[in-house]
């Protein structure tokens, strides 16, 4: 389990893309990007381009040490 | 913050908190109180403690004897109880000993012996505004006899043949269908499509007809998997169909259906950059180690897979033409199949089964309504085909305006969703779910039910159409008259909040209601209201999360039972006990034994993804 899963924090980002199936969003502060299923966004609009979205988040921490070898395998299919 | 004097008698067994400074000497009121429902993280983070605090039905009317801050609970050594308060305790406290009987967890088995020997006797001296309600178990059960006096008039009989005779009038038979079974032990490629006893074949070169056929489809492969091929590689699995065929020219959801056994297609496939369609959570890897077997979507252990690997063009995996174009390119070799099947010997049969839509005029009506997805690309469905679970004839939900569609249960089993199935794959219900959807199972077999039938509704992604369609949902309950019904979705995200709209629209009306969904730690429900009170999670998994097992998370017929006599229980008059602040999985196993002291045989309930292989690599590694 992560450590700090308590420490909040407030995120906001801009679309940058839309799509029928997702919508890409630039994290504000040039803090990463994010891809997500148009079921994961909650709309009071049609999304376009632009808009600002908010979030709140957690940091990211890893799990553990261990290379889940089934992921690698899957990327290594990907041709990444 | 104070609560309104409503409020407080709804929450009149919560505890008493000040919710303001209060002085001595004053009586208190709902005006006095904190909102309970904010006591728990209070009590977690250590802010409150509860102990000995009196309920808020008992501090009403009462006389606060000492000046208290703010977020105090009030015990008995601070409140002067006024007299009303000990009267309405010793009411309660004789109550229970009376309702034992009724509440176990079947009610409406339950209640069926007090109404038979019974007499019912209710006395009020002197009152107002008093509100009686009889358990609908009991009701029901005295209905036959009073409805139908005017028959039996003339006639001596006892009361009973009487009920009986009546209960067979009731059971009228609308529509049947019947499924005729082919067996597959081979699946092998030849000049032509055909089946030879129990072996198929498919043509070679189809593959060319079917990325011919769509626009965007560069390329098709067809993977022919035995069971001794399940340590395979494979790109996530978009659905999993059965194949079937109407007989001669009867209409899906009645009339005859052959279908093969021991064979399913898949459908699977990425972009020409290799990255797969209907990403996220996507279940590419090896199949074993990825299929949640025997799911009622998934493939069950032995099936023969005949799985096409479809490439279209790049960047249109998340646009609504790909996924679109890779169901319809795998359903030219699907028709064929098809029509092969459409011609086959009668001889080669090697089971039927039918399934008979009944209805129950005198019991309760009881809905369906299954919330699919429609928020575009693979949130999307094709509904009503002209073969089961085909293209040819269908229309997507997304262009129908996500707008409530009534079917008929058995429409529903033959086949009248082709699912693009969204993400993600542990809760997603692919098209082979609804060919044997579990709730829809339940409530055709009960008998103690008139199942009235199905209703389709679509997930939009903007929050003003999901209350445009949930109100039309609402709407479509009110006109059929149903008395109870389910709401079911799939996976989690926005269609939560259309999901808690179609039940506060439905719960409105004064219809019952059960909302079914996978919830658990991750997927726990973004919106309430309080119709929400009775909801049963399709989780399977051991973490509560989606953990990208294909069907994992779906619901099997351990949810259907569990929902089922939650519904019947709350159409009796049974109050379902709150839900827990956190996820908690025990309340699952409880309900289960709780049905099954009551039937006497146990729910059987599904593995999850522990009964799984797993890598060599994984075990050497972390076992």
């Amino acid at each position: 389990m992560p450590k700090y899963m308590d420490k909040i924090i407030d995120m906001e980002g801009i679309i940058v893309e839309v799509h029928d199936g997702s919508v890409g969003i630039d994290l504000k502060g040039r803090l990463g990007y994010l891809e997500i299923p148009m079921r994961m966004l909650i709309t009071d609009y049609e999304p376009k381009v632009g808009q600002e979205v908010g979030f709140r988040m957690s940091f990211i921490e890893q799990l553990g040490p261990e290379v889940n070898e089934k992921y690698v395998c899957n990327l290594r299919h990907r041709g990444h | 913050m104070s609560i309104s004097a409503e409020y407080a008698e709804s929450h009149k067994d919560s505890p008493a908190v000040l919710c303001c400074r209060a002085e001595e000497g004053v009586i208190l009121s709902s005006h006095n109180l904190e909102d309970p429902e904010i006591f728990d993280e209070l009590v977690d983070s250590g802010l409150l403690n509860l102990k000995g605090a009196l309920k808020i039905g008992e501090v009403l009317g009462g006389k606060l004897l000492k000046t208290c801050d703010s977020l105090t609970p009030l015990t008995a050594d601070l409140v002067e109880r006024s007299a009303e308060s000990f009267a309405e305790e010793k009411k309660e406290a004789e109550a229970p000993a009376a309702a034992e009987p009724a509440a176990a967890p079947a009610p409406v088995q339950g209640s069926a012996p007090l109404a038979a020997g019974g007499t019912l006797k209710i006395h009020i001296g002197e009152g107002k505004g008093i509100d009686i309600q009889i358990p609908m178990g009991i009701a029901a059960a005295a209905a036959p006899a009073a409805g139908r006096s005017a028959a039996a008039a003339g006639q001596a009989l006892p009361a009973l043949p009487q009920a009986e005779a009546s209960e067979k009038e009731e059971d009228i038979l609308v529509r049947s269908l019947t499924r005729k079974h082919f067996k597959i032990t081979e699946v092998r490629r030849g000049p032509e499509t055909k089946l030879e006893g129990t072996v198929l074949t498919i043509r070679e070169g189809i593959e060319k007809e079917a990325v011919d056929s769509q626009d965007i489809v560069l390329d098709l492969k067809i993977d022919i998997i035995t069971p001794d091929q399940y340590h395979t590689f494979s790109n996530t699995i978009m659905d999993v169909q059965p194949i079937a065929v109407k007989e001669g020219e009867d209409e899906l959801g009645s009339g005859v259906t052959r279908v093969f056994d021991d064979v399913v297609m898949v459908v699977s496939g990425t972009d020409e950059n290799g990255v797969q369609i209907g990403e996220f959570g996507s279940s590419e890897g090896f199949l074993d180690e990825n299929i949640m077997w025997g799911r009622p979507g998934a493939p069950d252990k032995g099936d023969i897979f005949i799985k096409t690997n479809v490439t279209i063009k790049a960047k249109m995996n998340m646009e609504r033409p790909g996924p679109l174009a890779a169901h319809s390119a795998t359903d030219v070799i699907t028709q064929e199949i098809r029509e092969a099947l459409k011609k086959a010997d009668e001889s080669l049969v090697v089971g039927t089964e039918t399934f008979e839509q009944h209805r129950h005029p005198g019991k309760k009506k009881v809905v369906v309504v299954k919330e699919i997805m429609g928020q575009g690309a693979m949130h999307d469905n094709l509904l009503l085909p002209v073969e089961p679970v085909g293209v040819l004839g269908a229309r997507p939900n997304v262009d129908l305006g996500n707008v409530p569609v009534v079917v008929s249960p058995l429409e529903l089993l033959d086949g009248c969703i082709h699912a693009l199935t969204c993400i993600g794959p542990a809760s997603k219900e692919m098209s082979r779910h609804y060919w044997r959807e579990p709730l829809v199972l339940e409530a055709l077999y009960d008998k103690e039910i008139d199942f009235a039938g199905v209703v389709l509704v679509g997930s939009p992604q903007i929050n003003a159409e999901k209350f445009y369609v949930s109100r039309r949902v609402g709407m479509t309950l009110e006109v059929i008259g149903a008395d109870g019904a389910f709401v079911t979705t799939e996976g989690f995200g926005n269609n939560h909040i259309d999901f808690a709209s179609h039940i506060e629209q439905i719960g409105k009306r004064g219809i019952h209601v059960v909302g079914m969904s996978f919830c658990a730690n991750q997927g726990a429900l973004v919106v309430g209201n309080k119709y929400m009170t009775a909801m049963v999670d399709n989780n399977k998994s051991e973490g509560g999360i989606e953990n990208e097992i294909l069907a994992n998370n779906t619901l099997c017929p351990e949810d259907a039972v569990r929902a089922m006599y939650m519904l019947k229980a709350e159409m009796s008059g049974e109050e379902i006990k709150k839900a827990e602040k956190k996820w908690n999985p025990s309340v699952k196993s409880q309900n289960e034994e709780l049905i099954s002291n009551v039937t006497g045989k146990p729910v059987e309930l599904v593995e999850n993804e522990t009964s799984l292989p797993m890598s060599e690599k994984f075990k050497e590694k972390y076992m």
